[in-house]
Formats: structure tokens, sequence, C-alpha cells
């Protein structure tokens, strides 16, 4: 079993028992989520809450679903074909799968971090504007302003206060990363879904993301994926176990990696499969 | 270049393998496993086709440039069957053997072991004074060659070269020493810029109001609102015009007065004098005093004038630039129609046509539309956009013409999007593969940041897919640039009157006719009275041809290579 010391949530309230959460408490309610590709069910009968200002990572093996439920968040799904989906997930009680929904608006208030650093191929000030320049924002001031909080979020501003006007394509792997995390919180959405953040970078690369995670769960909901237990560990709040596209376990991560209460779950963490 | 060196790198590694490793029986078996046979082959494809390609561009450039190149004029003596002996003076313009029992019928004797005969073909000018300005000469009848020093060839307006002596240089009616010569050629020229600047410009801009004037009544007219103000009006500004007409034309009248004073007499090599007018003559040189740094002079000088003229005598002299601006002109019209539609279409196939049968066959049709040969377009382009489209646009906006056709006739519009339907295919293929090769993550990235498809495709896509596309716009641009066949139904002719592009507005005239080089190569080489004459300059508008084509190649290629640096890192 992996000992984790439990890390002390300075202001953060720790949520023992996800099913006493109030109503305000809650960002996402997933409700009887399926989901298809074609004639394959990938997601079975998901239901779950995601907490406010805490992170909460999907665990679980390679094929399990966890990246899908993920992308359903930010309704990414709708750009594969033949995918089918029923059930609800709300975002602040109102059904993302609505008829009416913006999928646009969506999308600017759940931004998403992919498993491989994706800058386009602009100037590092041009990624991270990108989200205002789309909704119109041509004022300088507010984009340089805009521009440097959020790469001082995302840790970078140090390392490219000199160069927001060279290719974003020269950052390193990890900078590149940190970079599109500041792309995605410039436009200040509620929930940040993270899509394996750390798989494509070097251990070092990997604990600055983990420590960054950290600090954004101060102004946003972070979900993360992430095929790493010890990271999982190390900077969530909640986890939730899938296996074979059903939901598990879903717990504190405290009491889901010390004491989880399904045999599945166990011999996923002692690493008996996966 | 790179490929060739990289392959013999290869080959050398693998042979230096082969040479340590292998047992001496076995080495043949190795050698073949090895690969390098394959090495081998496809070097020599490689090598075949670059020769192929630097082969074709010498023969054309050293044809096309040796024009250009000042030839020393000989005196030849020459002793014919009849006895009789003649003078024949010119340049040398190719020499061949014979074999002789092709002449036998001449009854010229020669020793038993004699097999060939050389002959020259002599380029002996003075038009107006024998029939053919070309004539051949056997060697053996030859009795004596000289390099007269003081033979001058004298380039003409009319009836080409003269080759011969000067006897004396008259100005307004008086002998004047031959020192003179190149100040009043100066002179004359000077005056005869003028006209043609009067002619063209002044003349021509006046020409083209009045036309319109006519137009504008004739329309007032067509729709009975031709109101005698109207009318008057206009008969005012007929009137204005044709005063100035008037002091022009009496400008003009002066001009010429001052070009036919002075005359040059002249003998040629059977002792006829000549007199030609200054105005007749472009240029004077005694080719046989100049030295090389002299020829090298005349050689760029001809080559300026080569480019920079208007062609004369039926296209087989002068320049060519009208045909070099109807080409450039025509290809940069067609990219211009040619690109954006081209890219629509495969950001339409790529990005919303659904992955169906439906597309499938579509594509196989935009693949199939660049196998349809050439002239096929040609008919096409002359049938719909001519006949259909030209006619339907003047029958609406141009009634006042009819019945002579303003867009219902071939001209540079038609031709430049007749070739713009012929490489719209190109284009549309290769921006496909582009969007093709674009990682989902720079898509997905976007997306996930709200934007639209639309804001995806226009800020993210198309930058990076711009390389492609540049690829295409240059298969399409050399594709485009070679093309005659279409060109010769929907708007080529062989001698265009005005440009398409002049100072009267709309300055730039779509409906005009224009000349192409494709065309001209054609038509000097095949369709021209003096074939002799007119061959070198085939090789010289070839060679111009391919220059023109290479440019706006490379133009596009370095574009797309500032392009493709921009995005390099994308390409991992």
């Amino acid at each position: 079993m992996i000992s984790v010391t439990p890390k002390p949530l300075a202001s953060q309230q720790v949520i023992r028992d996800l099913n006493s959460l109030t109503p305000e408490q809650v960002v996402l309610t997933i409700q009887n989520l399926n989901l298809y590709y074609s004639e394959k069910q990938a997601l079975h009968d998901i239901s779950m809450l995601i907490p406010k200002g805490q992170v909460t990572a999907f665990i679980g093996p390679s094929g399990c679903g966890k990246s899908t439920l993920l992308r359903c968040i930010n309704r990414m799904n709708d750009l594969v074909d033949h995918c089918k989906i029923d059930g609800e997930i709300l975002l602040h009680n109102e059904n993302i799968y609505g008829k009416h929904v913006d999928v646009s608006m969506l999308r600017r208030k759940v931004g998403m971090v992919f498993q491989r650093p994706n800058p386009f191929p602009k100037s590092i000030y041009e990624n991270v504007v990108y989200g205002l320049r789309l909704v119109g924002v041509k004022n300088r001031r507010v984009l340089d302003e805009a521009a440097e909080t959020a790469l001082k979020s995302a840790a970078l501003w140090n390392e490219v206060k000199d160069r927001l006007h060279e290719s974003a394509l020269g950052l390193s792997g990890g900078q590149q990363q940190r970079l599109v995390i500041a792309r995605a919180i410039a436009i200040e959405p509620e929930v940040l879904l993270l899509d394996e953040p750390t798989s494509a970078l070097d251990p070092i690369s990997t604990l600055t993301i983990e420590e960054l995670i950290n600090d954004l769960k101060k102004q946003f909901t972070v979900v993360i994926v992430t095929h790493n237990m010890q990271q999982a560990a190390r900077v969530s709040d909640q986890t939730a176990f899938m296996y074979m596209g059903e939901l598990i376990e879903y717990s504190d991560t405290n009491t889901l990696f010390t004491t989880p209460t399904k045999k599945k779950t166990e011999d996923y963490i002692t690493g008996r499969y996966g | 270049m790179k490929n060739i060196s990289e392959i013999t790198k290869i080959t050398t590694v693998t042979s230096q393998h082969k040479e340590q490793n292998a047992p001496m029986n076995n080495s043949y078996k190795t050698w073949f496993k090895s690969g390098s046979p394959w090495v081998w082959l496809s070097a020599s494809g490689v090598s075949l086709s670059l020769i192929s390609v630097l082969g074709l561009l010498l023969l054309i450039a050293s044809k096309g440039l040796s024009y250009f190149w000042p030839a020393t004029i000989y005196q030849f003596e020459v002793n014919d069957l009849q006895g009789s002996s003649y003078t024949v003076i010119g340049e040398i313009y190719e020499r061949e053997s014979i074999p002789v029992s092709q002449l036998a019928h001449t009854k010229m004797v020669f020793s038993p072991e004699t097999e060939t005969v050389e002959r020259i073909l002599i380029k002996t000018g003075n038009r107006e004074l024998v029939s053919l300005d070309f004539r051949w000469i056997l060697v053996p009848q030859i009795t004596k060659t000289t390099e007269p020093k003081n033979v001058v060839v004298i380039e003409r307006r009319t009836n080409g070269n003269f080759y011969g002596f000067i006897d004396k240089i008259i100005l307004d009616g008086k002998e004047v020493k031959k020192q003179q010569l190149t100040q009043l050629i100066e002179r004359v020229d000077n005056f005869q810029q003028q006209i043609e600047d009067l002619q063209k410009s002044d003349i021509g801009s006046i020409n083209y109001q009045l036309e319109r004037l006519r137009l504008k009544e004739k329309k007032y007219k067509i729709n009975n609102q031709l109101t005698s103000d109207l009318k008057q009006e206009i008969d005012i500004q007929v009137l204005a015009l044709q005063n100035q007409y008037k002091v022009l034309e009496k400008k003009l009248m002066n001009l010429r007065q001052q070009v036919v004073r002075d005359q040059i007499v002249v003998r040629a090599m059977d002792g006829k004098t000549l007199t030609i007018n200054l105005e007749n003559v472009l240029s004077v040189s005694y080719a046989n005093q100049l030295n090389l740094v002299e020829k090298a002079e005349v050689f760029l000088q001809k080559i300026g004038h080569f480019v920079s003229d208007d062609p004369r005598e039926a296209n087989t002299e002068g320049g060519v630039f009208p045909a070099i601006f109807g080409t450039v002109l025509m290809v940069l019209l067609m990219t211009v129609i040619v690109s954006p539609f081209g890219v629509i279409a495969a950001i339409y196939l790529h990005e919303y046509a659904g992955k169906n049968g439906f597309t499938k066959i579509l594509r196989i049709a935009v693949i199939n539309l660049a196998g349809v040969p050439s002239i096929v377009y040609g008919i096409f382009g002359l049938g719909f956009f001519v006949y259909v489209l030209g006619g339907s646009i003047d029958a609406l906006f141009f009634p006042e013409n009819l019945p002579s056709p303003t867009f219902g006739t071939p001209g540079v519009l038609w031709s430049a999007i007749t070739l713009a339907i012929l490489t719209l295919p190109v284009v549309i293929v290769s921006t496909e593969e582009g969007l093709a090769r674009i990682p989902s993550s720079m898509r997905h990235g976007s997306l996930a940041l709200g934007a639209t498809k639309v804001e995806t495709l226009w800020r993210i896509i198309l930058p990076i897919a711009s390389p492609a596309i540049m690829t295409g716009i240059i298969l399409a641009i050399a594709r485009a640039a070679g093309e005659v066949a279409p060109l010769m139904l929907v708007g080529v002719v062989k001698m265009a009157p005005t440009l398409p592009l002049d100072g009267n507005f709309p300055f730039l005239h779509l409906e005009r006719k224009f000349m192409h080089l494709g065309f001209h190569i054609y038509d000097v080489g095949f369709q021209s009275p003096n074939v002799e004459a007119a061959r070198p300059l085939v090789y010289a508008t070839a060679l111009l041809l391919v220059t023109i084509i290479v440019a706006l190649n490379m133009t596009a290629v370095s574009i797309r290579n500032k392009l493709r640096e921009k995005y390099r890192a994308l390409e991992h």
C-alpha cells in the first residue's frame, strides 16, 4: 500500500463526506452518464459530484474511460464521430448537454489542458491572449495585464517575460505545458480539466506542474486525469477510481489510498493490475 | 543535389562494409543483399533526370544566347559551276556535311575518296535586293575568305539586317563625314522615341476617350435618354478632343519631317548601291572592328532590346516585351483567381463535407479533373466563359458596343479563368494534404479555448496550412505558365496592338487580347514566313519562358520556405 501523508489544506475545508456537500460547494454534477462509441459502451452509468475549489483526480488503468469522462465535461467528445451520450452533466444546475447550450461558452467556462503540450505556432504572448482575442478584446493594456497575470499564475512569467514575442515553439516541453495552462486560465474558467498533463514531461517539469496545480485550486476547480497514482495522491483532494468504464470508488484521496472499500480499488493501488 | 550526395555517401559506406566482412565467393550475394544495387539504381535515376534537365537548359541557353552575340562578318569569293565568280557577305549561320551523292546532279568533280562535302549557310540579309536572305555555299567553291574591317551591319526597322559598306552619309541633302553617323542616329532615335510616345500615350489616350464618348452617346440613344443638352455636351467634348488631336498631329508631322531628313548610301555585296533612310535604321555596327569588351556590350544591349522592345516584321525581329508582359500578367491573374477557390474547396472537402461516398466521389472527380487534356478546357472556356458569360456581360453592361463584343470575345480574363480551372485540382489536392497533416491537438487546443470551428480555421489551421497552400500555388503556376493550347482559344493572339495595362482608365483592361511567350514560340518557329531567321528567336524565347517560369516559381518557393520556417517546429 502506498503511504500517503495527508497534506494540510490551508484555506480549503477538507471534505470528508462527498455525499454531504451543500449545493454551493458543488460545481459539477454528473448524473447517470452513459457514453457509446458506435456500438461499444465506453462509460457505464456514472454519477458523481465534483466539489468547488478542489482538485479531483480520475485514476484507473489504461482504457478505463477516465479521459473520456473528462472530455465529456467540456464536450470535447462532440468532435468524435459516432459518439453518443445520454445522462446529464450539470454545471451549476444547468445541463451542459441541454438543447440551447452554447458549446463555445461552455468551453470558456470549462478549460482544458491536454496530454501533450500544444502551443500554437505563434508568439508566447499571442498564445496566452488567444482566448481573449476570440471574445473580441482588443485593448492592448487589458491584454497585456491578462497575459502577465495568467503567466504569473502558471509560474512561467519569470522565465518568459523578456521574450514574450518570440515563438512559443522555442520553449521546453515543461514550459510549453505551463504556457498551455496559462492560455487556459487567461480566460478565467471556473473549471480546469487536465488530461494527464505531465505524462509527456520529465520529472522536474512534472514537479513544477504539480506545485502549480496546488496553487491553481485557490482560483479554479481542477479535475485531473492521471495514470500515476503517486501523482494523484500528491495533488488531489478527491480521487475517483475507474475501471472498465465504471466508477468503482470515489472518495477523498486520503481515504481512497489508505482504506479503500472495494476490492478492485485495493488491487489497483497495490499494483496487482493496471 | 543533396539526394545524390546522400546516396553516394550511403554507397561508400555499404561498399566499405562489404569489403571488410564478405567472404570472396559470397560477395556478389552479399552485395545484392546489402541494398547497394537499389541505391545505384535510384542514384542513376536521379542523375538521368538531372542530366536531361541540365542538358535541355544548356541547349536552349547556348542556342538562345548565341543569337545575341555579334557574329563576325565574312566576305567570301565564290566560284560557281558555271565558272562565274561572285562575292557573298554575311555571317555564318550553320555548317553541315552532306554526302557527295547528293551533289550528283551538279556534275561537280570530286576525287573518288571524298565522301562528304561541307557546306555553310550564310545569312546575307539585304532582303530588298535578293529574294532570300539566306544562302548555302559549298566550301570547295570558295576561293577566298576575308573579314573586311569596314563592313557594317545595319539593323533596320524593315527588311531585316543590311550587310555591306557605307558609301556616304547625307545630312539634309548634303554629304557629311562618316564620323557624324553615330550622332545622327542618336538624333533620329531620339525623335523616333518622341513619335512613339506621342502616338502611344497622347494620341492613344485621345482616341480612347473619343471612342468612349461615341459609346456614351450610343448608350444614351439606346436608352432613349439622349436629350439635345446631352448631345451638345458630348459634341463639345468631342470637339475639344479633336482640337487637341489636331495640335498633336501637327507636332507629329513636325517630328516625322525631322526624322526623314538624313540618309545613308550603302553598297551591297554585289556592288549595287542603296539609299537607306536613317528613319529606318536601328543601329549600325562595324562588327569586325569590335573587341571582346565591345562585343559583350553589344550582346547585353541586344538582350536588353529583346526583353524590352515590341516585335517587328511579323514577330521575326525585335523584342518580345508584350509577350513577357502578357504571360506574367495572365499567370498572376490566374493565381489570384485559383488560390481562394482552391483553398475554399479544399476546406470544404476536408473540414465540412461528411465522410461518406459522395465526398469520395467528389474527391475522385477533383483528381480526375487534373487529367483532362488542356485543350478541352480551352474549348470549355471558349464555349462557356467567352460566349455564354462574356456574351451575357456584353448584353447586360455593354449594349452600346454591340455588335462588336467587349467581353464576349477571347481575352486575358477568360484565359486566366480557364487556366484557373485547369490548375484548380492541384491547389485543392495539396491544400487538403496540408490540412490533413496538421496535428489534431492544434484544433483541439483552439476549440477547448472556446473558439468556434470557423475561428479555429482562420486563426490556427489556415496559417499552419499556408506552406501547403503555397506548394499548390507553385505547382499551379508551373503548370499554367507553360500551357499554350487552351490559350489559343480563349485569348492569346499573334500580335496585340496594346498591352492589357495602360494609362487609360480603368488601367487594367481585362477584356483585351494578349501575347504569350509560349504561343510566341509556336508562332515564330512554325508560322513565320522566314523560318531560318526566326529559329534563334525560338531558342531565345524558350529560354526566356523557362527563366520566367523559374523566377515565378522561385518567388513562390521562397515565400513558402519563409512560412515553413515559421511553423517548422510543428513537424516532428
